[in-house]
């Protein structure tokens, strides 16, 4: 009796050697479809593409072949009053967007406002959201209070004007006044404030008023962006790191919130955040490295999570976790190299995530980028924590933590 | 783009797919430019929600469209009434499931319902639960259903201990179900705390049976009490007997054999009137710059270094007492370290006549390492291997089962075990090739423990373990007393940062083993002979760090490809001047 392994078998045909070339014909080439339905398809991650291409092709030493203006304007027009990135022009602004901006080129934002937007993610248990409160001021007077009132500094704010701001506007019932139902007509402030410690213990997902989805992948993102743009002095990184922690599990991995399973690309953004804010001794480093070298199956490649099937962009996620806690060499290198250079298209160039597979930028990027970590000397180092050349980060003059 | 085969196709076909993607991509554009248009000129009304579902419904990862849609639902609250608003709620949640369906692990599409549920009048907690468990029957491993369970449960006030009656029935059904397993790991310790003044008391079942705000199963030392440990060892039994190569059982297994982390204290506190130095420890790495050091009743004017300036968090703190303060050994001095963060402080006497002295908590073996070892009684611990070794009889090749075995020997008696051990770890290497390096790390890790051990029962500052292939150093915080230490003929490669806390250390011997890197031979005062040969040493600037050591007189770097440096005499002696005895 027992459970059938999930893997993938290698073919004795499969690519076996690294077919550059092609990669880099592969990524110059993909931009110029875009009158292709599938890439229309894909515009609402588009920021993020550029940031692969530019990345993976800066790591083949062909980051030439970019057309760089072209870049750096689509940036600009993507950045938003606010201070945001969106993925497209047209789009919202996100944070996941405006660090794949940041990571891709740095010289393209208005690093005030990028820093501004940033901040306006935090919510108040100091995890991140994907954008601020995007509704009416109410969303943020919220915060704020639940913020001070959590911290016991409520006295710092003006309760009678704020009161009065508050019936005055009759509020719309969105925002602030919006869930759950005990305060969705507020009074005074005093009803109001009572009832915020149910309403923040409650409810876990935040209404309009407050960054949308909270997630340990903003919070990587917000701190990452902010290192890269020099201003990480700019954000509470205790509550920050604070919240991070709770989100660590009972295998040492992390999830995307408090109570969340562990997942490779969750652990590999929350120690990415622990290294970036110098708390990696927080990190239960044998047990999570135990964990993470479990991902790695027979045929070489690695999964995200227990039983799950090997997949290449996880050559990033996981062998980047174990680089930062400095436990790479608890996988089997040789065997993970195989599977990668497996999931090679020989035809197109493009590695897929499983061999065989449609090939796309996303899993060309972290092919590459998990090579490079395996120590091929073809490819430019990259750094573990900002999936970024090596040489750039010095170049910015920004020294990565990994565990001692 | 996950999970997509290629497949070969004619050039028909492809001209076919090509006509058809064209027309596909200008109705779509069509639409979102409409869309983008109503949306700059802030018109909220229902045409919008009617485009932007068009697209959502093949595109759920397109966000700014859930986001217009919100918007557009806010607005229509303030001009629609309640019940129409009802309506329009439940029409959208069952546009969501459609959306699900089509991609059950989009985050947009979960985060909107979300939203959208908690919007309602009268919001329907039953049917999201219903909604979950559907979803969780197709996939029990999504992770964003499960998520949005937990905010359902966590909203509608359903009781953890239902919840744990969920994830019974989940198991019961399929053991290899790891993401049960990881939410029974959130809701044991809230339902059954293990009570903290003694662990081992009877179970108390915990009065608020809702869910609080999250715990970290692994932050805040959450245990379970023993009650209920037990019962949690049968389902465990139960289900690596069913599946012993499933490793969801075997995950959470080895979290039920840890323990409670160890508090954070002051664990020993060295002074030595030679330098007039203080060298404290502490039970964690830490970072305290806060730490107030009072000399006979006087508070003193120090500066704290951890013991390596790139260890910005270190369990070892050094610091130099004012010039004069202890230096003549006819006084008596009295020190005690406050750490006024934890409210915790420790004293140590220098005596007349005594050039150094420590004080040290009185750790017992058990305590030592008691993060990794379990809480448990020995009778259940024995009927555990009793348990697994019987299963390892049936199932010889079962590393799952060897690791645990280990883990439980040295729960039990680990220097009484010490032989099977290795035996154990041996065969772990063989059936698990891909790991060896994990196995021989932790291998190094138990060796290591078991000599801590053994030093202390026979109260020496002498540690050795040679030809023990030991590949990692690690707990070097607990050496800070050692004087000579014995590291001949492993595999070491490195002599970590962390070595520099091994303050007191006199003589070093590391003969045959692999190591080029001495990064941790920095900064020791009393360090006077370094035995390194047959290394790897390659290049004099390999060497540096000793030069921090001022009282280093012998270095013996036979076999070492650095001897073959030109002019290497020269260079050592201008690198290290203190030097008397060179091998090279």
């Amino acid at each position: 009796m027992g459970t059938q392994i999930k893997d993938v078998v290698i073919k004795p045909d499969a690519p076996n050697t690294l077919l550059l070339e092609k990669h880099a014909d592969y990524i110059a080439a993909y931009g110029s479809k875009k009158d292709d339905y599938e890439y229309t398809l894909s515009e609402y991650l588009r920021m993020s593409g550029i940031y692969w291409g530019l990345t993976v092709m800066d790591l083949m030493s062909q980051l030439h072949r970019m057309n760089r203006d072209e870049i750096i304007d689509f940036i600009k027009a993507s950045q938003h009053e606010c201070g945001g990135i969106s993925a497209s022009v047209g789009h919202d602004p996100h944070l996941l967007y405006t660090l794949s901006a940041v990571q891709g080129r740095l010289d393209a934002v208005d690093v005030d406002k990028a820093v501004q937007f940033v901040l306006s993610c935090m919510n108040f248990d100091g995890g991140f959201g994907c954008r601020p409160g995007s509704e009416s001021h109410a969303g943020q007077i919220y915060c704020c209070t639940g913020f001070l009132s959590i911290t016991g500094q409520l006295q710092q704010v003006n309760a009678d004007l704020l009161g009065w701001w508050l019936c005055e506007r009759q509020l719309p019932s969105g925002g602030l006044n919006g869930r759950p139902e005990k305060v969705r007509h507020p009074h005074t402030l005093t009803d109001f404030i009572t009832s915020l410690p149910t309403f923040i213990y409650t409810v876990g997902i935040e209404s309009l008023g407050t960054p949308g989805e909270i997630d340990t992948r903003f919070s990587f993102c917000a701190v990452a962006t902010l290192a890269l743009l020099g201003r990480l002095d700019a954000v509470d990184v205790d509550k920050a790191v604070q919240f991070v922690l709770s989100c660590m599990n009972f295998d040492g991995g992390f999830g995307c919130r408090p109570g969340s399973e562990s997942h490779a690309g969750q652990i590999y953004c929350c120690t990415g955040f622990l290294s970036i804010t110098g708390q990696l001794q927080q990190v239960n480093a044998d047990l999570l490295g135990w964990w993470l070298c479990e991902r790695q199956l027979p045929s070489g490649g690695l999964n995200g999570r227990p039983e799950k099937l090997p997949d290449v962009c996880y050559s990033w996620w996981v062998l980047a976790a174990l680089k930062i806690i400095s436990r790479i060499h608890w996988i089997d290198k040789a065997k993970l190299r195989t599977f990668i250079l497996a999931c090679q298209d020989e035809e197109t160039g493009g590695f897929a995530d499983r061999p065989g597979d449609m090939v796309d930028p996303f899993h060309t990027l972290f092919g590459v980028a998990g090579l490079s970590l395996l120590g091929d000397e073809q490819i430019k180092a990259v750094n573990p924590v900002f999936c970024m050349p090596e040489e750039v980060l010095q170049r910015i003059g920004l020294h990565t933590d990994l565990l001692t | 783009m996950h999970g997509r085969v290629k497949v070969k196709s004619t050039a028909q076909q492809e001209e076919e797919k090509r006509k058809e993607r064209e027309k596909k991509l200008k109705v779509y554009l069509t639409v979102r430019d409409a869309i983008f248009k109503k949306r700059s000129n802030s018109e909220l009304d229902e045409e919008a929600l009617q485009l932007t579902q068009q697209l959502l419904a093949s595109n759920p990862d397109f966000a700014t469209l859930w986001n217009y849609r919100r918007e557009i639902l806010l607005q229509l609250e303030t001009v629609k009434e309640e019940e129409e608003m009802q309506k329009l709620y439940e029409t959208e949640l069952l546009f969501i499931e459609s959306c699900l369906k089509v991609n059950p692990k989009s985050y947009g599409s979960w985060y909107h319902r979300g939203w959208v549920a908690s919007r309602l009048l009268r919001p329907d907690w039953q049917r999201e639960l219903g909604l979950c468990d559907r979803c969780l029957s197709l996939d029990d491993r999504n992770f964003h259903c499960w998520d949005y369970r937990r905010l359902v449960v966590k909203v509608s006030g359903v009781s953890v201990e239902q919840e744990l009656q969920f994830t019974d029935r989940l198991i019961g059904s399929n053991f290899s179900n790891y993401s049960s397993w990881h939410y029974r790991s959130t809701l044991l310790p809230l339902l059954h705390p293990q009570p903290a003044s003694d662990p081992a008391s009877a179970c108390q079942k915990h009065t608020h049976t809702h869910t609080p705000p999250t715990v970290s199963p692994q932050m805040h030392g959450h245990r379970v009490c023993e009650e209920q440990l037990l019962k949690e060892y049968e389902l465990v039994q139960n289900a690596v007997f069913t599946d012993p190569n499933d490793q969801s059982a075997w995950f959470y297994y080895r979290w039920l054999l840890g323990r409670a982390e160890r508090e954070e204290l002051i664990s020993c506190v060295y002074v030595s009137r030679e330098g007039e130095r203080v060298a404290v420890a502490f039970s964690k790495p830490v970072n305290v710059v806060s730490l107030m050091l009072v000399l006979d009743g006087q508070p003193q004017q120090v500066e704290w270094r951890s013991v390596h300036p790139r260890l910005r968090h270190s369990p070892v703190w050094l610091c130099e007492l004012p010039p004069g303060s202890i230096s003549d050994i006819n006084n008596e001095h009295n020190l005690t370290v406050h750490w006024p963060e934890k409210h915790t402080h420790r004293d140590c006497a220098l005596y007349t006549g005594r050039m150094e002295s420590w004080c040290r908590e009185s750790a017992t073996d058990q305590e030592l390492f008691r993060s990794e070892l379990s809480v448990e009684k020995t009778s259940v611990l024995q009927s555990e291997l009793q348990s697994c070794t019987q299963l390892l009889e049936l199932e010889p090749q079962n590393k799952w089962c060897l690791l645990t075995i280990i883990l439980l020997m040295r729960a039990l008696d680990p220097l009484g075990h010490e032989k099977e051990t290795l035996t154990h770890f041996q065969m772990l290497k063989e059936v698990d090739p891909m790991r060896s390096s994990y196995y021989s790390d932790l291998c190094s890790k138990f060796m290591i423990e078991n000599t801590i051990l053994k030093m202390e029962y026979a109260e020496v500052r002498v540690f050795s373990l040679s030809d023990k292939n030991l590949s990692t150093l690690c707990h070097l915080d607990q050496l800070l007393l050692v004087t000579h230490i014995n590291l001949c003929s492993n595999q070491l490669v490195k002599l970590p940062l962390q070595f520099a806390m091994l303050h007191c250390l006199e003589v070093l011997e590391a003969d045959d083993n692999a190591i080029e890197n001495l990064d941790g031979l920095y900064n020791l005062p009393k360090l006077e002979e370094v035995s390194l040969k047959n290394n790897q040493i390659s290049k004099i600037s390999d060497l540096s760090p000793l030069a921090t050591c001022p009282k280093l007189t012998r270095l013996d770097l036979r076999g070492n490809p650095v001897t073959k440096t030109a002019d290497i005499q020269a260079e050592l002696a201008e690198l290290l001047p203190s030097l008397t005895d060179l091998l090279l």
